[in-house]
């Protein structure tokens, strides 16, 4: 397992983990849309008259469906990280489906910095790079908003220095 | 930015007033053809009218027609007159258009991507081309000169090339030798034998086999239908690639090609952000490939943008040998044959059974590769200062196996780039040495103005 597990370590120093914040936000989220759903499937399953252990079975797969994703967000949030490095930035994401990308700075076209209603109010935000490339996709959410504003300035000013066309 | 005027600007022109003729005939089988749909809808609808009838109908379609025409004449005049082009002072090209909406652009032509001079059939006819001028950028990037006289769209592009390349403007055409020219027969041949037709073909005949067996002898309409398919989809590209030459110039290359609407592209040097040689199985036996190009600022193939750029070809079909002399021209110093390749290992047949003895990757002081495919083989090639991202991907399947993928991001277009299931150590290990590689590359790269610190005439200074 270790051995599997050093192809996506840290560089040097260790990943910088995003802010526990974000379990919160997204388990918000993950409230707002399947609590819904599984009330609503137990409803229906009541008022359609089904025997009373089919109800609790919709209730209890819901609930275990809904406890999974909770726990698999927490897990996930976790798995964030970002390393800032003389010339590049690493990010690293994902359990099941694991993810390293290397942005050189002199690559970097544009830095994004976006917040949603539910991550302001828990102050987080994500910070986002650009390169010339559709797919480099190198996102890193829940930084608190001082900590990505600093991120983003020091990207910019990197980005300008190491600038090398496209 | 700021250079010096020896640069020289020009003053504010139009392109050719022809432009709203062609334009208007351009249009005018649209509008006949929407006219005559719309005169049967009206007249079918009740059986055959009366003669008089007939008349009338025919009377107001033709009515129809002018009126539209007279709109769109208007309009293209207008837009026409409110278009005009010039070099400014520090040499980039600048474009004033619209009418209700004014827009001003200015192409940094330090950034240039590519030059082209189109010609659809109907200004061909008249002796007009558009030029078309692309920089870099993610969406719209580009300059639409329609149209001018075939030979002030070739002056027009010696000019924007010889000042994205730090010249004097009025340094002239740059001389070109033809590398290649694809006959017409092999043309026919690959197409015919490309995956898609053979695949459409299929296809087709899977509908009408089921149709016939369902419908009885009435079934063969569904060859009717589905049989144009495979037809059209290889005569479009038939028609787009026809008479392709790949010429050389100091300018860059060349690309020329097309039946009705004929475009002359030019690509300067150190644009070429990746490169891909493809070979549907069918080719193999003929050792031809065909050879995919990405440039940044052009769309990518599922655009509807009708230009061979969209499709991004270098070359539509030739054997290996010409085809690598061609990349060599895009990519000096690269040789493919001398990649040292590092194989997907043994266990990846779990993971891709069918392909995994094509998987592989290789990189040497210049380019990345990557190799994949079993039907349709793939070769892609990146210059390591071209890379804009570098991805290491795991999924669960390949946890197990202990294996791990990398993609190289560049800039959209057709071809992907990744190395599929590496041993996983070895994949990190090339992940980290790619980012270094390409850290070196584009400390060292060479200035986006080509010719600039060159002896050749009167470099205009860079900054």
């Amino acid at each position: 397992m270790t051995a599997v597990d050093g192809v996506f370590a840290p560089p040097s120093e260790a990943w910088v983990r995003v802010s526990p914040r974000l379990i919160t936000a997204r388990r918000l989220v993950l409230a707002l849309t399947l609590g819904p759903v599984v009330i609503a499937a137990v409803v229906l399953a009541a008022l359609l008259s089904a025997p009373a252990w089919v109800v609790g079975l919709v209730a209890v797969a819901g609930l275990a469906v809904a406890g999974w994703a909770w726990w698999l967000i927490g897990r996930r949030v976790r798995s964030y990280g970002y390393c800032e490095r003389a010339d590049d930035l690493l990010v690293t994401s994902g359990i099941l489906f694991r993810r390293l990308v290397i942005v050189p700075y002199g690559r970097m076209q544009l830095v994004d910095v976006t917040a949603g209603p539910i991550d302001r109010s828990l102050g987080i935000t994500t910070v986002q790079l650009h390169t010339a490339a559709a797919t480099s996709d190198a996102a890193i959410p829940g930084l608190p908003p001082d900590e990505a504003a600093v991120l983003r300035d020091r990207l910019a000013a990197v980005g300008e220095q190491r600038s090398a066309g496209l | 930015m700021t250079e010096p005027t020896a640069a020289g600007d020009t003053a504010p022109r139009r392109t050719h007033p022809s432009t709203v003729l062609v334009q208007v005939l351009r249009s005018v089988p649209v509008v006949l053809g929407a006219a005559l749909v719309l005169g049967l809808q009206v007249t079918g609808g009740e059986g055959l009218p009366s003669g008089v009838g007939v008349g009338l109908a025919v009377l107001g379609g033709l009515l129809l027609v002018a009126a539209i025409t007279a709109v769109s004449a208007v309009a293209g005049y207008l837009s026409w007159s409110r278009r005009v082009y010039w070099f400014d002072s520090s040499g980039d090209l600048r474009v004033d258009s619209g009418v209700l909406t004014r827009q001003q652009r200015r192409l940094a032509l330090s950034r240039l991507q590519s030059v082209d001079v189109n010609q659809p059939l109907i200004a061909r006819l008249v002796g007009m081309a558009e030029l078309r001028v692309e920089v870099a950028g993610a969406g719209d990037s580009r300059v639409v000169l329609q149209y001018l006289t075939e030979s002030e769209a070739q002056a027009l592009r010696d000019q924007v090339l010889a000042r994205a390349a730090g010249l004097r403007p009025d340094t002239g055409t740059a001389p070109q030798n033809v590398l290649v020219s694809v006959p017409t027969k092999d043309l026919v041949v690959s197409l015919l034998l490309s995956s898609t037709t053979v695949v459409g073909v299929l296809a087709t005949a899977t509908v009408v086999t089921v149709a016939v067996l369902t419908e009885g002898a009435f079934g063969l309409i569904a060859l009717l239908i589905s049989g144009g398919v495979p037809i059209f989809a290889a005569f479009g590209q038939f028609v787009r690639f026809f008479g392709f030459t790949v010429a050389e110039s100091p300018d860059g290359l060349r690309l020329r090609s097309g039946l009705t609407t004929t475009r002359t592209q030019t690509v300067p040097p150190g644009r070429v952000h990746a490169i891909e040689y493809e070979q549907p199985w069918l080719w193999r036996s003929r050792g031809w490939v065909r050879v995919q190009l990405t440039i940044a600022g052009a769309p990518d193939g599922s655009g509807g943008q009708e230009s061979p750029q969209a499709a991004g070809v270098l070359l539509p079909v030739a054997p290996r040998e010409v085809a690598e002399a061609v990349v060599d021209r895009v990519l000096p110093g690269v040789a493919t044959g001398r990649l040292e390749w590092q194989p997907a290992p043994e266990r990846a047949r779990w993971r891709a059974p069918i392909q995994h003895r094509l998987l592989g990757v290789a990189a040497d002081d210049q380019v990345v590769a990557v190799r994949r495919g079993r039907l349709v083989r793939r070769l892609a090639m990146v210059p390591h200062a071209r890379m804009q991202s570098v991805h290491l991907t795991q999924g669960p399947w390949q946890r197990r196996l202990s294996l791990a993928t990398l993609r190289i991001d560049v800039a959209p277009g057709p071809v992907t780039v990744l190395g599929l299931h590496q041993d996983a150590a070895t994949a990190r290990r090339l992940v980290d040495e790619q980012a270094t590689r390409a850290k070196q590359a584009r400390a060292s790269a060479g200035p986006d103005r080509w010719m600039a610190g060159q002896h050749l005439v009167d470099p205009i200074p860079e900054e």
